[in-house]
């Protein structure tokens, strides 16, 4: 158990109070609130770091501590206690050394940020958005349920939404920013709909509930398909997340933002968290017991897209020179390996699961030592690739080159950082890309399509080496191609680069002590007393194809960008090679595709809705207004034409009648006598005829 | 004793003669009169009929009649008067003030 408890809070609430303070008030402060957000993040890291010793030492070693749920309040009451959800925080091997490694990662850019963006404009805007992000991701790894982590994982969201446009008067920066909401929010929607379903099943959102009641709960209501389908929709939102294919396309372009911003966004969090998140949906990959049937499909469709995107995205990676790009595609493309060793590990834990074997966490474990890795050196890439910028005031390589002198300390930094993405031993890369390819060989002997996948890898960490050194002999060998003069970067962000440069060293070494990584965040059943596999070197010939074809990566990266034997127009003069490079410049046409799936498809419905609303609902409403109108009109006219005609014709022919009439009035007394003399005579001839005619018929009657 | 007819006849034919006179002369005063000579007609009449029947009411009624001819007279002589002294004349197709 960890003593206090509730210090795991303030890890928490300390970036949460700094982004309250910063956003209030941060104009008055000095550097718009840097030093309170700095001050806060330490804090943060210095509680991390207790909390991971404690971690440690009650069990990390050897395997012991399970997992602590700090109890928060509750947020949504239920009738049922067990199906109330709440807030609270949930302590395992995993989330500490999440913890410990997203707040000092932070702690770092945040102290790079003061030297970096002390000329800007806008710092407490930018302050305050990076400490909500650091909360967004803290809390993202400390959620012990998945309703909690869809929240923060939205925090970081909106923050990204809001730092990548940080310069949001640029139209390129705007756009990009938009691009990456909207991209990701495909993911997120996913993401939801799979919290839905979870519920929907489970009644339950929390991690070590769900664990538990998988067994009870299988094969009804919990069916074979939804095993498969939760796991990936959880996936579905950490494609989006963590830019893997094909909801990609938002990453590079979120190089618009400030450089330390990409570092965050790429070292730390938000990418970070997708891993994290399909880190946490083991619990449907590898079911407990061995009477549930794994979802093979879902393990398949993970390690397939991370096989995938590997390659994908280290291929457009060498054709770029933007320096943030390639970095932006490399981000992708070691995600991706992460992907790939979260599938090839679970694919084997689940065999041996539902073989009631042992397990073997090996693929878990070097997964998370990747990401633990790739977090330093990426950090220490972007950080880097910042300090370039800062001085040649350029993000374009081609106008860089020669810079080892005027910035020796970046220029060692970054070569250390590119020979940990390389994979070449002793540096951090190397042992966690080794691993996962290791564990993808391993998968095969379950199922073939794992060699395809660990061919792709390998081709990947050939390609890595290349565009790594393609972009230090690029930036920092040759001669200097820029017209500003270029100098080193002030201490503030030198001492950071140095730290994580050291990391980048030792990082990879400090498994090997600890008895493997994966000791450290093994994926931890309840049934006790399986073997903790490390990190082992058993493999020498996998370890040695890896580290093989980063060294011959890195030779034609030195033969092309530095020596300039093999010239690099040679393959681009060719018909094919002309076109390879025209296809991954252009990213594959997948973002001229999407595009042009917007403005035809998106564009088309919105305009054919448009069309339906102007023409059909409006055609309606107006056709009922007309319809209402022609009656109207109808009534009026049989009003004025049929009642008011009768009223009127009545009084017309009284009035015409009284006029015709009244000219017999003569006024001629003797005229009347005449009148009602042969009225008399009238009378008369009538009694008389009629008497007649009824003596007639009398007569003839007899 | 008279025959019943030939007081009829008479009858008859003063009932004509008032009538040719209300319907032809112009002037009021001949009207007048001539609208005597129809009352007095039917007054006759009555008389003819109570005495060929035995009746005395017949008589009373050609009391009451003279009585209204008097009473008419008098009522036709002041307007025809009261006519003439407004308009000066008493010819009765000059005399259209009752007209529409």
């Amino acid at each position: 158990m960890i003593a206090f408890e509730w210090l795991v809070w303030l890890i928490l609430l300390f970036p949460l109070a700094a982004f309250v303070i910063v956003g209030l008030v941060g104009r008055r402060l000095p550097e718009g609130g840097g030093h309170v957000v700095v001050g806060a993040m330490a804090g943060s890291f210095v509680l991390s770091l207790y909390v991971f010793i404690q971690v440690l030492q009650q069990g990390g070693l050897g395997g012991g501590f399970a997992s602590q749920t700090i109890e928060g309040y509750v947020w949504i009451p239920s009738l049922l206690p067990e199906n109330s959800i709440k807030i609270s925080l949930l302590i395992d091997n995993l989330s500490a050394l999440m913890l410990v490694l997203v707040s000092f990662l932070c702690l770092l850019i945040f102290i790079y940020s003061l030297g970096y963006m002390h000329e800007e404009d806008g710092k407490p805007r930018y302050y305050a958005e990076v400490s909500l992000f650091a909360t967004g991701m803290l809390g993202t790894v400390s959620a012990d349920n998945f309703l909690q982590l869809l929240i923060f994982w939205e925090i970081m969201g909106l923050c990204s939404y809001l730092l990548i446009g940080f310069w949001y008067s640029k139209p390129e920066a705007a756009a990009a920013a938009k691009k990456a909401f909207l991209v990701t929010r495909v993911g997120d929607v996913l993401f939801l709909v799979g919290v839905l379903v979870i519920w929907n099943v489970f009644g339950t959102l929390s991690f070590g509930e769900i664990q538990g009641k998988m067994a009870s709960l299988y094969p009804n209501p919990l069916t074979p398909q939804l095993l498969t389908l939760i796991p990936l929709l959880l996936f579905g939102g950490a494609v989006g997340k963590s830019a893997q294919f094909p909801l990609h396309a938002w990453l590079p372009d979120a190089m618009e933002g400030p450089t330390t911003v990409s570092a965050l966004i790429h070292a730390a969090t938000m990418v970070k968290a997708g891993v994290y998140l399909t880190a946490r949906a083991f619990i449907f990959l590898v079911p407990l017991s061995s009477a549930v049937q794994p979802p093979f499909t879902a393990i398949l469709v993970i390690a397939g897209i991370g096989g995938f995107t590997t390659l994908f995205a280290a291929t457009m990676a060498v054709v770029n020179f933007d320096i943030k790009r390639v970095l932006a595609f490399s981000t992708i493309s070691q995600l991706a390996y992460m992907f790939l060793g979260l599938g090839a590990g679970a694919y084997i834990m689940a065999t041996e699961v539902s073989r009631g074997e042992a397990t073997n966490s090996a693929g878990y474990s070097a997964a998370l030592y990747h990401l633990f890795n790739h977090a330093f050196f990426k950090a220490l890439l972007f950080l880097g690739a910042g300090s370039v910028i800062h001085a040649v005031a350029t993000n374009d390589m081609r106008e860089m080159g020669g810079l080892a002198k005027p910035m020796p300390v970046t220029s060692k930094v970054m070569l250390f950082g590119a020979l940990a993405l390389a994979g070449i031993v002793p540096f951090s890369g190397f042992f966690s890309k080794g691993e996962i390819l290791s564990v993808t060989f391993e998968a095969g002997a379950e199922n073939p399509g794992f060699y395809l996948l660990y061919g792709l890898g390998v081709g990947t960490a050939f390609l890595t080496a290349f565009y790594a050194f393609r972009l230090w002999f690029m930036t920092f060998h040759g001669t200097y191609r820029g017209h500003v003069h270029p100098h080193e970067s002030p201490p503030v962000m030198t001492v950071p680069l140095m730290i994580l440069g050291g990391f980048t060293l030792v990082s990879g070494l400090l498994a090997y002590p600890m008895q493997g990584f994966g000791n450290l965040v093994f994926f931890g059943r309840a049934e006790a007393g399986f073997p903790l596999v490390g990190i082992p070197l058993s493999d020498y010939v996998l370890e040695g194809v890896s580290m093989g074809v980063a060294v011959l990566g890195l030779a034609l990266a030195w033969a092309v960008y530095a020596t300039k034997r093999v010239p690099a127009e040679r393959f681009t003069a060719s018909r094919g090679g002309a076109f390879i490079h025209r296809m991954l410049t252009k990213r594959y046409w997948i973002d001229d595709a999407y595009d042009a799936f917007g403005r035809t498809v998106v564009y088309g419905m919105a305009r054919a809705l448009d069309w339906f609303d102007r023409k059909v609902v409006d055609g309606i409403v107006n056709g009922v207004g007309r319809a209402g109108v022609i009656v109207a009109t109808g009534t009026d006219r049989f009003d004025r034409r049929v009642i008011d005609g009768a009223v009127n014709a009545v009084s017309l022919e009284t009035v015409r009648g009284g006029l015709r009439l009244r000219q017999r009035q003569t006024g001629q007394v003797q005229s009347y006598a005449w009148v009602v003399v042969l009225g008399i005579v009238v009378v008369i001839a009538l009694m008389f005829g009629l008497t007649f005619l009824q003596r007639w018929w009398s007569g003839l009657g007899r | 004793m008279i025959p019943l007819q030939y007081e009829l006849i008479l009858s008859a034919m003063l009932l004509c003669i008032g009538l040719y006179g209300v319907l032809a002369r112009r002037n009021g005063i001949i009207v007048l009169m001539s609208i005597e000579i129809i009352l007095n007609a039917s007054i006759l009449n009555f008389v003819a009929f109570s005495s060929y029947s035995g009746d005395a009411s017949g008589q009373v009624f050609a009391l009451l009649g003279i009585a209204v001819a008097a009473a008419e007279a008098a009522v036709g002589l002041a307007v025809f008067l009261s006519i003439y002294q407004t308009h000066g004349t008493i010819e009765l197709d000059k005399i259209r003030f009752l007209k529409w």
